[in-house]
């Protein structure tokens, strides 16, 4: 099979994964809907189905939505970092779960920064440097609190053969817990009644880039930035490539002179530091103040992201930009049909089983094969078809 | 200081960590079989959420137990076979497959509880437990003659059903991995695949079987959160003990009885963590214990095994040299 054959084959399988996901899905939304006859089920399944596909764009009658396109593209900005972060660790065959924890301790740590480093001094100065160095700060401090957090796994890892996936884990819940005990006792606004901290100083905000509340800031254009580093870095650089052959052949990367330890850590290491940072930015860019009870969930979807563009971060966007239109269509679902948003999870699950299926419809490409070999056949000279084997 | 230590050495703190060992040590089981077999199934965690929450709807609505628990234990199982299918026939990363069935266990759970009881639609924690009737949790037994023995008497009897069984099972797995003809055929396949197929062991047979008993294990597991554990069903309830029976599986070397010991100090750990927050230290700066007991136990084993290996090698050279 040539290169363009071999691309649509892999769109014919994903779109047919992206279906099979879908009728799942409808038939949990059947089962979900209220309504008394088969009939009146049928048309509240296709009433729900209609927010989930074509509302999170298109209003009923009155076209496109601006609002919830911004929406989305806001709800991007912390998966595109946990995408990359994953697809760098698990390219390296790292197997690294602690998304969940970096981003939380990415937030956690950059509002800390923007709430107790002084900026007000400069700021009188100059609103515009102060505002750029503070923000600076907190996402570098988010950015390399994560980075020695998955030291942790990583050394572990490269030095006594740990298991990173446990090791992750266990750090994401007592991250959770080490955050939960400061902001209940040390950290809390105690003159609010909901557990949140002081409020950020206004120059460690990141500015909104469209100012209609779906809480769009340049943190999108930030993200979208390192979409491209990530790629230069994966591959055009030399630590990418050894990254990627670790993944690929561990025992080439030995035989070639690489020290696969060093590789391990690195891996994760900028994979803690990308998550870290998506984590910083959704905190600075969303909100006035830390008040997360709980893991945020980016790290899951950030390995569905990873899945669906297989470990390539020029993918990472679109694929970040589909799994923020499919949540905001379950969020429609469930304010509009009553169908209880964590359909998102399932769909999700699916989703990426499917994609990361290499078996799945493999007779349909043994169908292709066949044909591209006999094709080359009859053209003389059969080289296309030895070239494929 | 001492006097908590006396209140922590008590009966009752030894019955407390028995108890809490027991889904530990389901999970572990189904790791240490699964293992044997070469698969590293990480969705254990997301088996015991979907088993628990079964088993605790089907106790409820058959108004039974045994009802309960042999539909966890069947959910379980089918859980686990689907993983099979996508892991061995579709070639899905057995890891990513096992992060999807913990993304179902979690918030798909949540969906099917709301879609299924209506119960919890508003509330930020959705449990099962107004549904649950303590005729329907799984009874306790008190052993006769055990139970008049002053404290080991307190520590060993009166635990649930499943308590007994769980240990019963380290034996039993034991058993069936060392002396039985299909736990032979498992362990081969594990150890090597092709070797196994070439004298007429059904590879994908006997993978079947061990992530349908690994299943199995987490069902035990699930239906013991739900239906002795807790009161019902609720959101993430499981809280990591599938991953930290994962690490008890490594640091018991993947056999039975090893593994029984590692899961035993985790037990240990949470329930010291919880007798802490039940002295007035703080919950979430007791709840992670027993997270970072596991983290720092691999890192022991890991320690103490290359320091093994290494004294090994090097009185392996020193007979080599003479």
């Amino acid at each position: 099979m040539n290169k363009t054959r071999q691309l649509s084959f892999r769109l014919v399988r994903g779109t047919v994964a992206i279906l099979i996901a879908l009728l799942v899905a409808m038939v949990l939304v059947f089962i979900s809907v209220e309504g008394d006859s088969i009939a009146d089920k049928f048309s509240a399944t296709a009433g729900a189905l209609r927010n989930l596909l074509i509302a999170p764009l298109f209003d009923e009658g009155a076209g496109f939505n601006l609002k919830r396109l911004t929406d989305i593209l806001a709800a991007m900005i912390p998966t595109i970092f946990t995408g990359l972060s994953v697809c760098v660790m698990f390219s390296a065959n790292e197997f690294n779960l602690g998304g969940e924890g970096s981003a939380m301790l990415g937030a956690f740590s950059a509002a800390m920064g923007a709430i107790y480093i002084p900026f007000a001094g400069l700021a009188s100065f100059s609103v515009g440097l102060a505002t750029g160095l503070h923000i600076l700060l907190c996402l570098l401090i988010a950015a390399v609190s994560c980075a020695l957090m998955m030291l942790i796994p990583a050394v572990l890892k490269a030095k006594l053969q740990v298991s990173e996936m446990v090791c992750s884990l266990m750090l994401n819940y007592v991250v959770m817990y080490v955050i939960k005990y400061l902001m209940n006792t040390h950290l809390a606004d105690k003159s609010k009644g909901l557990i949140q901290s002081f409020a950020f100083q206004p120059t460690a905000q990141i500015p909104q880039l469209v100012d209609n509340g779906s809480k769009l800031s340049w943190g999108f254009v930030i993200a979208l930035g390192f979409v491209g580093i990530t790629a230069l870095f994966m591959y055009r650089s030399r630590w990418g490539y050894a990254i990627r052959m670790l993944g690929f052949n561990k025992d080439f990367v030995k035989y070639a002179g690489i020290r696969s330890g060093s590789m391990i850590v690195l891996s994760q290491l900028v994979g803690g530091l990308l998550a870290g940072l998506g984590g910083g930015i959704i905190m600075l860019g969303r909100y006035t103040t830390f008040s997360w009870g709980a893991l945020p969930g980016y790290g899951w979807t950030g390995i569905t992201i990873a899945i669906l563009a297989g470990n390539n971060p020029i993918f990472v966007p679109f694929a970040a930009f589909f799994m923020a239109y499919l949540n905001k269509g379950c969020d429609l679902m469930a304010t509009y049909a009553g169908v209880p948003s964590q359909l998102i999870d399932i769909l999700q699950a699916l989703i990426f089983l499917f994609f990361a299926a290499e078996q799945f419809l493999s007779r349909y490409r043994q169908k292709l094969v066949v044909r591209s070999a006999q094709k080359g056949l009859s053209a003389g000279g059969g080289k296309e078809a030895r070239a494929d084997a | 200081m001492l006097d908590f230590l006396q209140t922590l050495f008590r009966a009752d703190f030894f019955f407390s960590i028995l108890r809490i060992t027991t889904p530990i040590l389901f999970a572990t089981l189904a790791a240490v079989i699964v293992e044997k077999a070469g698969i590293s199934n990480i969705g254990l965690e997301g088996i015991m959420m979907i088993s628990a929450l079964f088993g605790s709807l089907c106790a409820y609505w058959a108004s039974s137990w045994i009802a309960g628990l042999l539909a966890a234990l069947l959910v379980g199982v089918l859980v686990a076979l689907l993983m099979g299918v996508f892991a061995f026939n579709l070639k899905t990363d057995v890891i990513l497959v096992g992060i999807a069935v913990n993304m179902i266990g979690s918030g798909g759970t949540l969906f099917l509880v709301k879609v299924i009881t209506n119960l919890t639609e508003g509330k930020a924690l959705a449990s099962t437990t107004s549904l649950a009737v303590s005729a329907n949790q799984i009874p306790s037994i008190s052993i006769p003659l055990i139970r008049d023995i002053p404290l080991v008497g307190e520590i060993l009897s009166g635990h649930s059903l499943l308590t007994y069984l769980a240990f019963a099972l380290v034996f039993v797995t034991w058993v069936l991995l060392y002396k039985t003809a299909p736990g032979l055929n498992l362990r081969a396949v594990g150890e090597n695949p092709h070797a196994a197929s070439s004298v007429g062991v059904s590879v994908l047979k006997m993978r079947y079987v061990a992530i349908g008993l690994s299943g199995l294990m987490a069902g035990f597991g699930g239906a013991f959160m739900s239906m002795s554990y807790a009161a019902g069903w609720s959101q993430d309830m499981v809280a990591g003990r599938g991953f930290i029976a994962l690490a008890a599986q490594a640091m018991g070397g993947g056999e039975p009885l090893g593994s029984m010991f590692s899961a035993l100090l985790f037990g240990f750990a949470q329930a010291f963590g919880i007798k802490l927050s039940s002295k007035g230290v703080d919950s979430n700066l007791a709840s992670p214990i027993p997270y970072v007991v596991t983290i720092l136990g691999l890192l022991f084993f890991a320690l103490f095994k290359r320091r093994s290996g290494s004294l090994r090698h090097r009185a392996h050279k020193k007979g080599a040299s003479k």
